[in-house]
């Protein structure tokens, strides 16, 4: 003990968290005192260190048993370290993607990188928090880092819109968060999700504290863009430059299903705390229904394929979310295949989101279905990449997104309630294939409108590379990954 | 090793010609039609020493350790052949478009490649998670030869083709994963292993619900009417490789998954659905015949001849005896052969006149001797002339079903009780005539008569390259013409085998296990979806 009242060795156990922190900061510095006006890849380094120091230190702490610091603050389990690890490699792949990006679109912004870690920052206290204000604290570092991530590109106006769109929106989950939280704990009396979830009978029956809960969801529900809380991501998602779409399809939702999961295994865990027999397992349901649903419907019709990728980022959400609904109904072994498939999503959104950044050339992204047109003709390879990662988000073997879908299905079914929504769920794999095959068909069987322009970038190369082998090799040897996402899912405190 | 050899092997063919540039076009000829003909060979080590019924050359490795999935291959009397089968049409068809196709060739040898990777493997898979994967495997490729290759409508036959077939394949694969949990249930035991799930005890209501589903993703493939509207466009548009395979080994994919899969395992349910098949089946030869007869462009001609052929096999399989599933496995090989080589006639006329309507043609004979005969052969093959390779297989369907009464000795009949074998049988016996109709008809028109059109005047004769294509498959329908039982011999005691064992489960019904904790809605609604259906067969 000494005078902040915590034992200093929990220091080490917060270590990614004080890295990436630290590690923002200093960026920041680094940036405002430097006369550099091109192309940062010094800062792109150094980020990449900092992001692989961080996953050092998660790693270190894998075998550490779950333990709650800062007084009880925040919680260090296998549980947010598998997604803390999951979040800085989406961060770690939007970095790679953001240099040539940026330097093709003539747009430096310096501080992209200290706020990708800034925003990573925020993220890890998201899923490690252990207490309703440092979750509020989690998540508005990051919501207020991807807000001003959105609209980094300042000439764009799609990107200004963008972050105008995503901030009001924004404020108004933060908003319910905090009111939320304030109305739970004046019916409970304490802030901590463990004392929360120690709550009996009077209180937890409260129909305050009851709003209070739904009101922290829906908050949640906004950040993960769950239908009818999606409606900012759409345009957030196609505005922001499409690094940071990345960047924020990928770490954003794995950051608040992190959170999501926590709450509803600790705070808001009382089958009692009801909206029908199952607790929160038939709103999660509709909610479910309603995201896969709604997100591969309206991906049908888009021109656009940036677009078309944020709805099918959208019906992703759905599909995570019959995970939670198997959660309620089956218990902490359902965590499994939520954890894996946020690893594949992970992996398969930064590829696509990637790709599409790839290709375009300064003054013309190429965001339309028409210019993907005959791109397979002009680059093979990128085009082969494409196609198993949209495959892979249609869940088509034997790619990383189809053993996701299989893995979740898998245990879902062991509750009889679930079918119908495993039904959904396989229906709407089989619209996302069609707008998927969209794409591809473009891409192959269409000859080229105008010539296909790339950009060239070693760092984008190499991001994209990493994505697209990583989303075959995690369909193709599972194995592993399924053991860590057990272990993961069994030891949240 | 030798199986998981024949079955990796295309696909590590594959990616080696991705290293490839792709401007060396002939390299990628060359080392396209190497390894599939290396396939080829290494396949033909599985036929020495095969007991037709057990697992021959068996592969076992632990592939997702945690969820008990198995990399588990194994081959028997039954998929013996159809293996043997995508292996021998591989290197013909990759022969056959030198000429055909010049855009994308690494492209499209790489797509063959991994289309022979997925075909193998699903005959060989005895996991059921693996035989999804290999399954899957197969749609994309066939959707890349098909839309890139394919003629003027190929966007819209190439997204029916994935829509149709994923139709199927999604709701087989929640049944498999329906079983896989049931048996964890039962068993304690995660496991998609074949055997292991074959011996789950189901109740009707599942054994309905499941058999649906996989018989569903079965129908669509074969394609039993009325869900074969995929395969004429697919057909059509199809390059002339893509035709041969898809005709001459996917549509069988149908029927071996009926044969290996939903039949054996849910007993109870194919009693049920069995009446309701064999009429699909009958209108499907009766029907598919006459669009046939009717048709005017050669290939979609073909295509519907299909759906007659893969008719024949399908009744046979509701026979359910000797003789009709013999008979079935035989048409199944007799109508790769044959159909695939008329798919590929079909070609060699197409790659010289660019159309394939059959008034552009007519005394072609005259020009292309050559052509004249094989044309016959294969023609005739399909017809079902004694001698050749159609006959065997159709005889014995038809002897089969006449049969069916005797052969059942106190087991349910899947043409259902009180029906009419013999009327079944003479029923199916039109399509026979019929196919000599429309396949003379079109064989008359396109070939014989005055060479009137003077485009048609000059064409070449087939060359070295092409009378090397079809010569293989001459062969083969001779042999399996005049000599069967080459095939027969190993056919029989695996067939023999799993009809015994279909009936011992089904006649062995012990006491409920467990009650199954999780009887669904899925159930509930097919089961209600089944007895809604009007009038029973026969």
């Amino acid at each position: 003990m000494n005078a902040l009242g915590f034992d200093t060795a929990q220091l080490g156990l917060a270590a990614p968290l004080c890295i990436v922190s630290i590690g923002g900061l200093v960026l920041l510095m680094l940036e405002a005192f430097s006369r550099e006006r091109g192309p940062r890849t010094h800062l792109a380094a150094l980020t990449l260190v900092v992001l692989g120091l961080a996953a050092l230190a998660f790693v270190r702490s894998w075998s550490a048993p779950p333990q709650a610091i800062f007084h009880s603050m925040l919680v260090v389990d296998r549980f947010s370290t598998f997604i803390g690890l999951l979040i800085l490699v989406g961060a770690g792949l939007a970095v790679g993607l953001a240099g040539g990006f940026m330097r093709e679109q003539r747009f430096e912004f310096g501080e992209f990188y200290a706020l990708v870690l800034l925003a990573t920052s925020g993220m890890l206290t998201l899923v490690q928090a252990a207490d309703l204000v440092s979750l509020f604290i989690g998540l508005e570092t990051m919501s207020l880092a991807v807000y001003v991530l959105t609209g980094s590109w300042r000439r764009n106006a799609k990107s200004s819109e963008a972050a105008m769109k995503y901030f009001l929106v924004g404020a108004f989950a933060s908003a319910l968060l905090i009111y939320g939280i304030a109305l739970v704990y004046g019916v409970g009396g304490s802030t901590n999700l463990a004392a929360i979830g120690a709550l009996e009978t009077p209180e937890i029956s409260d129909p305050v504290f009851l709003i209070g809960a739904l009101f922290i969801f829906i908050a949640l529900a906004f950040k993960i863009a769950a239908v009818p809380f999606h409606m900012w991501a759409p345009d957030a998602y196609e505005g922001a430059p499409t690094p940071v779409t990345a960047f924020m399809a990928a770490t954003v939702k794995a950051a608040g299903f992190g959170a999501l999961l926590r709450l509803v295994a600790t705070a808001f865990a009382r089958p009692e705390l009801t909206l029908g027999s199952n607790g929160w397992v038939p709103l999660v349901s509709i909610l479910a229904i309603a995201t896969m649903t709604l997100g591969n419907v309206a991906a049908l019709r888009q021109e656009s394929v940036k677009r078309l990728l944020a709805y099918s980022s959208i019906a992703h959400a759905g599909y995570l979310l019959v995970g939670v609904a198997a959660l309620g109904l089956i218990g902490p072994e359902a965590r499994g295949p939520i954890l894996y498939y946020l690893a594949a999503y992970t992996l398969t959104t930064v590829g696509s989101f990637g790709i599409v950044a790839w290709y375009g050339t300064h003054g013309d992204e190429r965001h339309s279905l028409d210019d993907w047109a005959g791109l397979a003709t002009a680059h093979p390879a990128g085009a082969l990449a494409m196609t198993l990662l949209l495959l892979s988000l249609g869940g088509i073997p034997p790619t990383a997104g189809f053993f996701g879908k299989f893995y979740l299905f898998k245990v879902a079914l062991g509750s009889p309630a679930l079918l119908p929504l495993i039904l959904v769920a396989v229906a709407n794999s089989l619209i996302s294939v069609f707008y998927y095959l969209r794409v591809v068909t473009a891409m192959y069987f269409r000859e080229e409108l105008r010539p296909v322009t790339v950009v060239r970038s070693t760092g984008m190369t190499v991001t994209l590379w990493i994505a697209t082998f990583g989303t075959l090799a995690l369909g193709l040897f599972p194995g592993w990954l399924v053991d860590l996402a057990t272990q993961a899912s069994l030891f949240v405190k | 090793m030798i199986l998981a050899l024949v079955t990796l092997l295309p696909i590590v063919g594959a990616l080696l010609l991705l290293l490839v540039p792709r401007e060396e076009v002939g390299l990628h000829r060359g080392l396209g039609f190497l390894f599939a003909l290396a396939t080829f060979v290494v396949s033909l080590l599985l036929v020495p020493g095969l007991k037709p019924a057990e697992w021959n050359a068996l592969v076992d490795w632990v592939w997702v350790a945690p969820l008990g999935i198995h990399f588990k291959l194994g081959v028997d009397g039954i998929s013996l052949f159809l293996v043997l089968l995508t292996t021998f049409l591989m290197p013909i068809v990759m022969l056959s478009a030198h000429q055909a196709i010049a855009r994308k060739v690494r492209e499209f040898y790489v797509a063959l490649l991994v289309l022979e990777t997925g075909m193998i493997g699903a005959f060989v898979a005895i996991d059921l998670f693996v035989f999804y994967v290999f399954w899957e495997v197969m749609l994309i490729p066939m959707y890349f030869l098909i839309g890139i290759w394919g003629g003027d409508r190929r966007l819209y036959a190439s997204i029916k083709f994935v829509l149709y077939t994923l139709v199927g394949s999604l709701a087989m694969v929640v049944a498999i994963l329906y079983l896989y949990v049931r048996h964890h249930e039962a068993t304690g035991l995660w496991t998609f292993d074949y055997d292991a799930l074959q011996k789950l005890v189901l109740s009707s209501r599942e054994q309905l619900a499941c058999f649906l589903a996989f018989a569903l993703a079965f129908c669509i493939k074969v394609p039993l009417f009325p869900l074969h509207t995929w395969l004429p466009d697919a057909h059509v548009e199809a390059p002339t490789a893509g035709s041969v395979i898809l005709a001459g080994v996917l549509l069988k994919f149908g029927t071996y998954g009926l044969l290996r899969f939903a039949i054996p395992m849910f007993p109870q349910a194919v009693v049920q659905c069995g009446p309701y098949i064999t009429w699909l089946a009958l209108i499907g030869i009766v029907y598919g015949s006459l669009v046939a007869w009717a048709q005017t462009d050669v290939k979609k001609l073909i295509a519907y001849s299909s759906v007659a052929h893969l008719g024949f096999v399908v009744l046979g399989l509701m026979a359910w005896n000797g003789r009709g599933v013999d008979g079935a496995m035989v048409q199944m090989l007799a109508h790769g052969i044959s159909t695939g080589g008329l798919f590929l006639a079909i070609g060699v006329l197409y790659e010289r006149r660019h159309t394939r309507r059959m008034e552009e043609f007519g005394g072609i004979a005259q020009v292309m001797p050559r052509f004249f005969a094989v044309f016959a052969i294969v023609m005739l093959a399909s017809v079902g002339l004694p001698g050749l390779s159609g006959f065997v297989g159709e005889f014995l369907i038809l002897l089969g079903s006449f049969d069916a009464w005797r052969t059942a000795k106190g087991h349910e009949l899947f043409f259902g009780t009180g029906s009419h074998p013999k009327l079944i049988a003479a029923i199916a016996a039109t399509g026979v005539i019929l196919s000599a109709v429309y396949l003379l008809t079109m064989f008359q028109k396109v070939m014989l008569g005055p060479n009137a059109n003077p485009k048609n005047r000059h064409l070449p004769d087939l060359s070295a390259r092409e009378l090397a294509v079809f010569a293989p498959i001459v062969v083969m329908a001779f042999w399996l013409g005049i000599y069967p039982a080459t095939f027969l011999d190993r056919i029989d005691p695996a067939v023999a085998h799993v009809i015994g064992q279909f009936h011992e489960k089904a006649t062995d019904r012990p006491e409920l296990g467990p009650t199954p904790r999780l009887l669904g809605t899925l159930s509930k609604a097919a089961a209600a979806a089944a007895t809604a259906k009007p009038g029973g067969g026969g």
